[in-house]
């Protein structure tokens, strides 16, 4: 068993196999140019966000990895859930996605995203996030330093590059009855219309 | 300061903070003296104190003078359910977003505040949440669901001494050898 360099080169070089031999060209060339050019929703939800700027400025540069802001979430291709969310937040949350434009995909940062974190006993925030939205990528800590959030960008590259079922977007439009019933429950009257129609022609 | 200590009860907490309390009756009043009469300017918090045992709930306005170099906190006691006070709107503007805070989280009437719809919480029909009465952990329990994982709820602090005593054992020991 090889060790240190060569083994991260060997199991990149495998990959690149796998990914060969279920993929076309065009098929590969697509995904490649997706994993490489994530256009990230400049939104924040708790105290995560505050890990946001040093990520994207020159200090970690994550630019350099093709991840860039963008204002709308029409443009964009990365939702970063950056902590809590309370109930309110997470309405406008799940608007800002239903808005973006496939292929898409969300980050979920920080344990709050995942268990409710330190807030797990609040009365205003939600504890698991892949209740109402399908998450891609978890990024644990509380809160997790920009080296974490840039490892799980490069995690979801891979992810993208194998351009597999799974992705978060698919799961929502074949699952979407599952989200909308725990939408529904949470919210109760004040639930956003829905989002099946769009789904229509799609697949 | 010395002037108003002739004419209120107030007591001096530390060099910076008095404290000053009144009835609910007078509570504009001096307020709007304070406001217009003596130099406290600013409205800097408004709070609000569950005395669930006196039945009572006490609210305070901590009041900043020109000079910036003293705080007086006025103090009122009121009552815990359905009680009205009147707004300080047209004193302080900045009150309006504190007592619409303050009408949320505890349930307190502000009259003359026309903003007292939803703020933080949308849509919420529970008891105001801040109120003692109000049980958090019931509440989180019935509309939240938990990750399984988070339920075991172990005491980690004896094991962190055991882990903390073991570590340093294991140190003298290869200090000793
Ligand atoms: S995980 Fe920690 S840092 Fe992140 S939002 Fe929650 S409390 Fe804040």
């Amino acid at each position: 068993m090889e060790e240190g360099f060569n083994a991260y080169r060997q199991s990149l070089e495998s990959e690149e196999q796998s990914i060969k031999s279920t993929q076309s060209v065009v098929e590969q060339a697509i995904a490649w140019f997706r994993a490489h050019s994530m256009f990230v929703l400049a939104y924040g939800t708790g105290c995560g966000a505050i890990e946001m700027p040093p990520t994207f400025t020159s200090r970690y540069d994550i630019e350099r990895l093709g991840v860039v802001g963008v204002a709308t979430p029409r443009q964009a291709d990365i939702l970063i859930v950056s902590g809590y969310c309370s109930p309110k937040t997470l309405k406008r949350v799940i608007r800002s996605y239903e808005q973006m434009s496939d292929p898409k995909y969300i980050i979920g940062l920080g344990s709050c995203t995942i268990n409710g974190g330190m807030y797990w006993d609040s009365y205003n925030t939600i504890k698991k996030l892949d209740d109402f939205l399908p998450v891609d990528m978890y990024v644990n800590g509380c809160m997790p330093r920009p080296e974490a959030l840039i490892e799980g960008f490069v995690k979801l590259q891979e992810k993208i590059r194998l351009n597999s079922s799974e992705a978060g977007y698919i799961k929502y439009r074949d699952n979407y009855a599952h989200y909308r019933a725990n939408q529904e429950r949470l919210f109760g009257a004040q639930v956003a219309p829905s989002y099946e129609e769009n789904f229509a022609g799609m697949n | 300061m010395q002037n108003l200590m002739q004419h209120f009860e107030i007591i001096q907490k530390t060099p910076t903070l008095y404290a000053l309390h009144v009835s609910i009756e007078t509570l504009f009043n001096t307020l709007h003296h304070l406001r217009y009469q003596s130099d406290f300017i600013t409205l800097s918090q408004l709070t609000c104190t569950d005395w669930i045992e006196e039945e009572r709930f006490e609210l305070g306005y901590m009041l900043t003078n020109l000079e910036r170099n003293c705080n007086l906190m006025v103090k009122c006691f009121i009552g815990r359910d359905d009680v009205t006070v009147a707004s300080v709107v047209t004193l302080f503007p900045q009150a309006e977003v504190m007592e619409r805070e303050l009408h949320e989280m505890f349930g307190v009437g502000f009259e003359g505040n026309d903003t007292l719809y939803d703020f933080a919480l949308e849509d919420w029909q529970d008891l105001p949440p801040m109120r003692r009465e109000f049980d958090t952990l019931a509440y989180v329990q019935s509309h939240y669901d938990f990750r399984d994982g988070r339920d075991d709820n172990l005491d980690v602090k004896e094991q962190i001494k055991i882990r903390k005593a073991a570590a340093k054992s294991a140190k003298e020991a290869q200090g000793g050898a």
